[in-house]
């Protein structure tokens, strides 16, 4: 029993029917890591008592597997009475898995900005808020484009983790396949392959971003 | 069952955990070295080689590799134990990211490096070996570290092609008592002891190996 290529294509059009679920994944597990990341380092440089759990939370996720992380909210929370669907708890876990990450990524990118920048906006008499937002903010975001885009990379590699919770993405659908016919290795080839062109094509925006953006900063 | 019953049970695991780590290492250092120093040092068609083996190690989603391999190598004769396969995807996945660190720091590194070692007449390999190679090891020892503690999360995986790790005991233990809240926060608990004074290392390293960074800019 050899490899069966058409047997391999004719499981391509299945599989590739989950990307939408795998993009969707990967999109909101993107925002939900962006937007709890930043929380996370805001908090984390107000320093205080909340700093330091959060400096500890940080470190404390970044030490442990998203596998784990999974499970845990998995079989925990509906311990306590919260039921959600796989879904929910596998975007919940990328979630908070990469928020560790990338409020590493936030630090960077404030830490890149020169002090005088701020210090002349209060030379102005600019005030603090809209200091954050005109001077800090959009600094930040160029310093930030080329990790946060290679992070993004990262959580759609990790989205088929979420098979595991089976979560309908293409990995999921691939192992479908592949207990219906009791052959593993075509459907999932096809799921690799579909993941490596993905990556590989994601990556190669995030590099003439980057090229954009480095060729944008020297005038 | 009492918590130190589960955390027995877990630490059962904790040899085919560290196992995995090791044996990955030995495939991700070779191929991180390797591949880093070809992709220095190759142009045109050798570096579009180069370049391909090293993105297809480190672009694939490492969990679908796993299990391409575990699945696929003995469809087309390939018979590998699951811990060598184990071994092998987690280990050059990591080697992948490796030899990219190799490469940028091989080429951060000062040209007047390459010129002196070519005016005192020395060969291109032992400018490489005595002059490149130790600076840029050095200068990226830190990141080094992160991707060992980077493989050592990504064991977790080896659960999921039946090897009994310490994921695996975990939820075997959670099949039988049914009660997953604390043997999780157990297992979670147990990779951050793992991995926590590996991250503490990497970061005493971090301040070894780059004291002019110290010198914060930032708000």
């Amino acid at each position: 029993m050899g490899f069966d290529l058409n047997f391999a294509l004719a499981s391509v059009p299945a599989i590739l029917s989950a990307i939408g679920m795998t993009l969707l994944v990967a999109v909101t597990g993107c925002a939900g890591a962006a937007s709890l990341g930043f929380c996370l380092e805001i908090t984390r440089r107000a320093g205080g008592f909340a700093g330091y759990g959060v400096r500890f939370l940080i470190d404390f996720i970044r030490a442990t597997p998203l596998l784990v992380w999974l499970y845990c909210l998995y079989f925990i929370l509906p311990f306590y009475g919260l039921r959600l669907s796989a879904l929910t708890v596998g975007i919940l876990g990328l979630s908070l898995y990469y928020s560790g990450y990338l409020a590493e990524v936030f630090k960077a990118g404030i830490d890149a900005i020169p002090k005088g920048q701020p210090e002349a906006a209060r030379a102005l008499g600019i005030a603090r808020l809209d200091t954050v937002i005109f001077v800090i903010a959009p600094q930040m975001l160029r310093n930030i484009a080329a990790p946060m885009g290679n992070y993004f990379v990262s959580i759609l590699k990790s989205t088929p983790y979420l098979a595991v919770l089976a979560v309908p993405e293409m990995l999921g659908e691939a192992f479908d396949i592949a207990s219906e016919t009791y052959r593993y290795a075509e459907p999932l080839t096809i799921a690799g392959i579909i993941f490596l062109t993905l990556a590989l094509i994601i990556s190669q925006g995030v590099k003439w971003l980057e090229r954009r953006l480095a060729a944008s900063t020297v005038r | 069952m009492s918590t130190f019953d589960i955390w027995l049970g877990i630490l059962a695991g904790f040899r085919v955990t560290a196992s995995v780590t090791l044996y990955g290492l030995v495939f991700a250092i070779p191929f991180g070295l390797a591949f880093g120093v070809a992709q220095y040092l190759t142009s045109g068609f050798a570096r579009f080689v180069v370049t391909s083996v090293i993105e297809f190690w480190r672009s694939s989603a490492v969990i679908i590799l796993l299990f391409v391999f575990y699945y696929a190598l003995p469809v087309i004769g390939v018979t590998l134990s699951a811990m060598t396969v184990a071994a092998m995807v987690l280990g050059l996945n990591i080697g992948g990211y490796a030899s990219q660190a190799v490469r940028a720091g091989l080429q951060a590194l000062d040209r007047g490096q390459k010129e002196a070692g070519q005016a005192l007449g020395l060969s291109r390999a032992t400018i490489l070996l005595l002059i490149e190679l130790p600076q840029a090891l050095l200068a990226m020892s830190p990141t080094f570290i992160n991707l060992v503690i980077q493989l050592l999360k990504a064991t977790s995986l080896v659960s999921l092609i039946t090897l009994s790790d310490m994921t695996f005991r975990a939820k075997e233990i959670s099949q039988v008592e049914f009660d997953p809240v604390p043997i999780y926060l157990s297992l979670l608990l147990a990779y951050f002891i793992a991995c926590y004074p590996i991250a503490l290392l990497g970061r005493w390293m971090e301040r070894r190996v780059s004291p002019a960074t110290e010198a914060r800019h930032g708000i």
